[in-house]
């Protein structure tokens, strides 16, 4: 033995965030093989395989273009309604999913939590980054649709990982949160679901910001999630910079929701690890 | 270097049950505006001390329940102690579950890599050693089959296999070892004395007493979570073996 022995200390086990971000690092080799092995799993049990997370978006995108084009007869002043559409879309999908993984990462992965010692917060990341990695495939059906329709790729999308790596990170302190949660109550992951799917109707995926009341407007730009969607638009198809406090939302809300993840989940593991 | 490398004082291992148990939110919520929410602690293991020394085969014998089991985790990392204190130097092999770490939608190779990373070594270390570990196992043939095919004995010795092929500093095997056959049994014992011969420290749980009276150099009998009885492994095994026959 010429390496000096790792000594573990239980009286010494105490987890700031600093120790976190270090195991972290330690185990960078094992987040790339589980974001590797999310994927893979993910299109190896599909017929399509990858095509999936191509077509999944643009088939959502058709219906409710249908719905809300023909129908419903919306229209967003300046742009195409599918790119309107799509583009919100993705990233309410990108938080629904990665919430949704991220919050059943600690369940699904207990058979190895409860008999190996690995920082859990590694499987947490793993599905929010796994996430992040399917939205980044999924922006080729958007950058086509905006080809075909003519509302063209401005230069800003090479700025598209900001708003992203943002909602990464935002996405993984919502997260944390519920993986905690989920193994206490079971029903907790069906509960996140039901949330989500409020939360994103508060968004404007699907209809245009202009047509919200005044008196509703704010508890639409409160959502740290319009400012997210905000920002990505802007970089994706207007080729502007959204409003300065729209950056400013999306990078604290981003921090301090992982921030706050991170701490609760840490100081919650060892009641939460005999659960398992 | 003198110090043990596994210090264990007055340990206490507590699970919280909540008396009635609510499984859902729901239930939660209306049980804790009732003020219905109780918590019982029930203690797996108390008051349990012990050192291994470097290159010792510390032994832990002890009917169901005992909390071995729980004990074994502990020195693994795995689960925080409630009370006090462990220390581990080194780096830990923990063969607690036959293949906890193994996805069984992946292949051999596969689950290789990702247990083998799992337990703390670098991706690419461990695509070097895929053949090595995969011959040891005697499991060659079957690298690209998805694991959820193989049998019970092709698990354990692929856990093995993979668990042993870097030398910790200390082994933590738990009721493994009595899985599989004959063969595999031989061939991981030939292991296991190799790995104790090179300074490894081995910690045994097991139910077979007669393999736990041969390799061990000290034996632990454990009842209830607290230990009855530590010392040489034919003294405690012939004590634990009368215990057994008379009260059960």
């Amino acid at each position: 033995m010429t390496t000096r022995l790792a000594i573990y200390d239980s009286d010494q086990a105490r987890t700031p965030i600093v120790t976190e971000l270090r195991n972290l690092w330690e185990f960078r080799g094992l987040l790339r093989l589980l974001v590797a092995r999310d994927l893979t799993v993910r299109y190896k049990r599909s017929a399509l395989g990858v095509w999936w997370t191509l077509l999944n978006p643009l088939l959502t995108m058709a219906v409710l273009y249908v719905v809300f084009s023909q129908i419903f007869r919306f229209e967003v002043p300046g742009v195409p309604f599918p790119v309107y559409l799509l583009s919100g879309t993705l990233v309410v999908a990108l938080f629904a999913q990665g919430v949704n993984a991220t919050g059943a990462a600690m369940v699904n992965n207990a058979n190895v939590l409860s008999k190996v010692y690995v920082p859990a917060e590694v499987f947490a990341f793993a599905s929010g980054i796994a996430a992040g990695t399917n939205f980044a495939i999924s922006l080729l059906p958007l950058f086509v649709i905006q080809l075909i329709t003519g509302a063209g790729i401005p230069w800003t999308v090479v700025l598209i990982p900001l708003p992203v790596i943002m909602l990464v990170a935002f996405t993984v302190g919502v997260g944390l949160l519920i993986a905690a949660a989920a193994v206490y109550f079971y029903d907790v992951l069906d509960l996140t679901n039901v949330f989500i799917q409020l939360v994103s109707y508060l968004v404007p995926t699907f209809y245009p910001i202009s047509i919200v009341p005044e008196r509703f407007l704010r508890v639409i730009q409160v959502n740290p999630l319009y400012s997210f969607l905000k920002v990505f638009r802007g970089f994706v198809y207007e080729g502007t910079f959204a409003p300065g406090w729209n950056f400013l939302v999306i990078v604290v809300s981003a921090v301090v929701m992982l921030g706050i993840g991170v701490w609760v989940f840490s100081r919650s593991w060892k009641n939460l690890v005999v659960l398992l | 270097m003198t110090l043990p490398l596994i210090e264990v004082t007055d340990l206490g291992i507590a699970y919280r049950l909540s008396r009635n148990q609510a499984a859902t939110f729901k239930e939660f919520l209306i049980r804790a505006v009732k003020r219905q929410v109780s918590f019982e602690k029930l203690w797996a293991v108390r008051g349990v001390s012990f050192d291994v020394a470097r290159g010792e085969v510390f032994g832990i014998v002890g009917p169901n329940g005992a909390g071995k089991s729980s004990l074994m985790k502990v020195v693994a990392r795995v689960l925080p102690p409630s009370e006090g204190r462990v220390i581990v130097r080194g780096a830990v092999a923990p063969m607690i579950e036959l293949g906890a770490g193994f996805n069984t939608e992946l292949t051999a190779r596969e689950n290789i890599i990702l247990y083998g990373t799992l337990l703390g070594r670098r991706p690419e270390f461990m695509r070097e050693r895929v053949n090595g570990i995969l011959e040891w196992a005697d499991l060659l043939e079957f690298s690209d089959v998805p694991v959820r095919s193989f049998s019970t004995g092709m698990m354990a010795r692929l856990g093995f296999s993979v668990a042993t092929d870097v030398r910790p500093d200390i082994l933590v095997v738990d009721e493994v070892l009595s899985v599989g056959d004959e063969s595999f049994q031989l061939r991981s014992r030939a292991r296991i004395t190799e790995l104790m011969n090179a300074g490894v420290s081995v910690v045994l749980v097991s139910h077979s007493l007669g393999l736990v009276a041969d390799i061990a150099d000290r034996v632990m009998w454990m009842d209830h979570g607290m230990p009855k009885m530590i010392g040489e492994p034919g003294a405690v095994v012939d004590a634990y073996r009368r215990w057994s026959s008379s009260s059960h």
